[in-house]
């Protein structure tokens, strides 16, 4: 049993140690490396011997000097003696070796024992691989439009595939991209527009959903079953459905190209699902508060402003944000009802610059980038609303 | 100060009847206590009185006053819940001072009803504390400071002690019974629990089904009970009921467990009857008026008394002595404690 689970963990561990070293010789490849070869048996063969050699060691020799063992001995192994390859590149070898020898230096000759130990390992290695895939796709082309937009037209055009950043360049030549566009591009009017376009829809979203969704939550009324289901309802027709009507209807009454009308629309669009999300956390809330706070002489609308919205403060600043999401990133609408670059929001603002054949790639990727900032800095800043639990202690649970 | 009134009071939740006719009146400063097993309609009574709940029929009067149209908070009662209700985003200061508040009455006389409320319940100390960061028992005493501090004419409460434990219990019942020492007003108080029922209650009103069985002060209850629910819903174990057909009946005497017992001031006539004998009436000393040989089934030891279980002509008896005697082949029971109630299940009384 325990060979078996032995040779198991070493198998997998080595399998972790060639995703690894794999995605940092991809990366390295990116920066204008030249490999040669991924090296793929040594790499295995190394993670073999090492997980072999940290079973076998075991406690005899501390888990940070043998760590540093196993790791410079595979650094000279693929950086030096197969392929000499530059400091850098050896030094993330070194750090990816430290932290998977760290990471295998729990699993000794004691606890391979165990019969599930196998398991243990593997669910252990398959949530790492996970992670790590993920995050690998997710940044990457956040990491390329970042790479991109700090690139001058000659650098892109000279070498596509060049994924550096050269840092030995002017400061100001670096950021080119960005004070272009915000002086020729006007970047700057379109921020505000889509910043008062998001937070008036939050804002109005709001307003219309804590009410509706109280009511829906806990006032009886005729129809109000209908009226809870039915409001997912509308999420059913696409949005492109609504687009065509809702133009002619925008043109006749004057709302193309103007902020009131991409309020309208949006407040629409984002309504439903904030009544939805709110009205669950509402029924949460017990019941016994609102009747303590009727016996305080609290009204309806007190009721509302005093007890309830302080205690959803979490639901409400998720709805919030996914609100602001929505509006700050919708594409469809702003594309069909602004045409005056005057009123356009950033997304659109963007749509329009692509579509012109003349405005360079880096420019276009640098308004990206102030696209995507605010989002990821709000969502940050709102994270530790999002915590649950308000309303612990208030009844017993 | 007050006095309260109900006058043919019904309610019903859809179909099912909850309260019919229900008629009592509340003296002045009383501890009333609504008592009853769950589902009989004593919360609903509750929060009919605060307002929450809506009446269906009939009117309750405070200080003479209808207050079946009144807005809760105009019915000057405060409510003390079960689960606490405390705001959990004030801390315990503003939880009491919340009402107050609301009526916008001035800062000094919130400061002095608050804190004349935590001396009251001794939570001085934690007015500046938020509802999650105190136990059980202090949210209770919070929940009650809050309800001090609205200067009720009658306070109501909702089994507030059935979410605490056992020795904590105990002690929050001291306090409630302290407290309407010290402020004498009238509480309506609800549980299902009898003891609690029994220890804090000047008059306890026994509910069933949304009708009154009996009302009375506890002594009443337990020595003078109406009818076969009360008998048995008061004390523990409850009373032992056996039913007794007219076989077993002679000459005015009832033949039970062995011994013709005579009841007195009492004709018995050739029907069926139960009788009723608490456990704590059995003894194994000599001098009981009448003798029986038990056959014992289990006997529990709770330390100060045992439970013995006893089965003896197809009837189950259980029977509480304290746990310094030995149950030797004899029992013994007086005729005095014994109740007898008739088919129906109501009291014969002697």
């Amino acid at each position: 049993m325990r060979t078996k689970n032995i040779l198991i963990f070493s198998l997998i561990s080595s399998f972790f140690l060639i995703f690894l070293i794999s995605i940092w010789k991809i990366l390295a490849t990116l920066q204008g490396l030249n490999i040669n070869s991924f090296n793929i048996e040594v790499i295995f063969v190394s993670g073999f011997f090492i997980s072999l050699a940290q079973i076998g060691i075991n406690d005899r020799i501390k888990n940070i000097y043998k760590s540093i063992i196993f790791s410079f001995a595979v650094v000279i192994c693929d950086g030096y003696l197969i392929q000499k390859l530059p400091l850098w590149y050896n030094i993330g070898v070194f750090l990816i070796l430290y932290f998977f020898t760290n990471k295998i230096s729990k699993y000794n000759y004691n606890n391979l024992k165990e019969e599930h130990s196998t398991q243990v390992i593997l669910f252990d290695f398959l949530t790492l691989f996970g992670i790590l895939f993920f995050s690998f796709v997710i940044l990457f082309p956040f990491y390329m439009m970042i790479v991109t937009s700090f690139k001058t037209q000659i650098a892109l055009l000279v070498n596509p595939l060049d994924f550096s950043i050269n840092f030995s360049q002017d400061i100001k030549d670096l950021f080119k991209s960005y004070f272009v566009i915000f002086k020729s591009y006007k970047f700057g009017k379109y921020i505000l527009t889509s910043t008062i376009v998001s937070v008036g829809t939050v804002v109005i979203t709001l307003l219309f959903a804590i009410p509706a969704a109280y009511a829906v939550a806990r006032l009886n009324f005729f129809g109000k079953n209908f009226l809870s289901t039915s409001i997912l309802i509308i999420y059913m027709f696409p949005a492109i459905v609504l687009v065509i009507p809702l133009y002619t209807i925008f043109s006749q009454l004057g709302l193309r190209n103007s902020i009131e009308g991409l309020l309208i629309v949006y407040t629409a669009t984002t309504l439903p699902v904030a009544i939805y999300m709110l009205q669950g956390y509402f029924k949460s809330i017990p019941k016994e508060l609102e009747e303590a706070a009727i016996m305080d002489k609290l009204s309806w609308f007190g009721i509302i402003t005093k007890i309830i919205i302080p205690l959803s403060i979490p639901a409400i600043s998720s709805v919030a944000l996914y609100v602001f999401m929505i509006a700050w990133n919708e594409f469809l609408f702003s594309l069909m009802f602004l045409d005056n670059p005057n009123s356009f929001t950033l997304s659109r603002a963007i749509q329009y610059l692509s579509g012109d054949a003349e405005t360079p790639r880096q420019y276009l990727m640098a308004g990206s980038v102030v696209v995507t900032l605010p989002v990821l800095f709000i969502f940050v800043y709102f994270e530790k609303y999002l915590v649950s639990g308000l309303t612990a202690g208030s009844v017993k649970g | 100060m007050a006095n309260i009134k109900f006058t043919g009071v019904h309610k019903s939740f859809g179909s099912n009847k909850i309260i019919t006719d229900f008629n009592l009146l509340g003296k002045e400063d009383e501890f009333l206590v609504l008592v009853g097993p769950s589902g009989c309609g004593k919360s609903t009574l509750l929060r009919m009185i605060a307002g929450l709940e809506k009446i269906d029929e009939g009117e309750i009067f405070i200080n003479d006053q209808k207050i079946n149209e009144l807005h809760p908070s105009k019915r000057q009662t405060a409510m003390v819940f079960q689960s606490y209700a405390l705001y959990p985003h004030m801390n315990v200061y503003e939880n009491m001072s919340f009402g107050l508040k609301i009526e916008k009455r001035p800062k000094e006389e919130i400061n002095t009803k608050v804190m004349q409320a935590a001396k009251i319940l001794k939570i001085e100390e934690l007015l500046e504390r938020k509802p999650k960061q105190l136990s059980g028992g202090q949210r209770q005493r919070v929940a009650i400071g809050r309800a001090i501090t609205r200067n009720p004419k009658i306070f109501l409460f909702d089994e507030p002690l059935s979410n605490l434990d056992a020795a904590l219990r105990a002690e929050m019942r001291v306090e409630i019974s302290k407290l309407h020492n010290q402020i004498k007003t009238n509480m309506i108080y609800v549980t299902h629990d009898q003891v609690e029922a029994m220890t804090l209650a000047d008059r306890i009103v026994i509910l069933n089904h949304g009708n009154i069985e009996q009302v009375g002060t506890p002594e009443e209850i337990y020595n003078d009970p109406a009818n076969v629910f009360v008998a048995q819903f008061i004390g523990t174990p409850k009373m032992n009921i056996l039913k007794v057909s007219q076989e077993e009946i002679s000459s005015n005497q009832i033949n039970f467990l062995g011994n013709n017992v005579k009841i007195p001031n009492v004709n018995l006539e050739k029907k069926n009857y139960f009788i009723g004998i608490r456990p704590e009436h059995f003894s194994v000393s000599d001098d009981s008026e009448y003798k029986f040989e038990p056959k014992i089934d289990l006997i529990e030891n709770l330390g100060n008394e045992k439970i013995a279980y006893i089965k003896m002509n197809n009837h189950e008896i259980s029977a509480k002595i304290s746990s310094q005697n030995k149950i030797e082949n004899q029992m013994g029971f007086n005729s005095k404690d014994i109740f007898l109630f008739n088919e129906n299940g109501e009291r014969i009384k002697s």
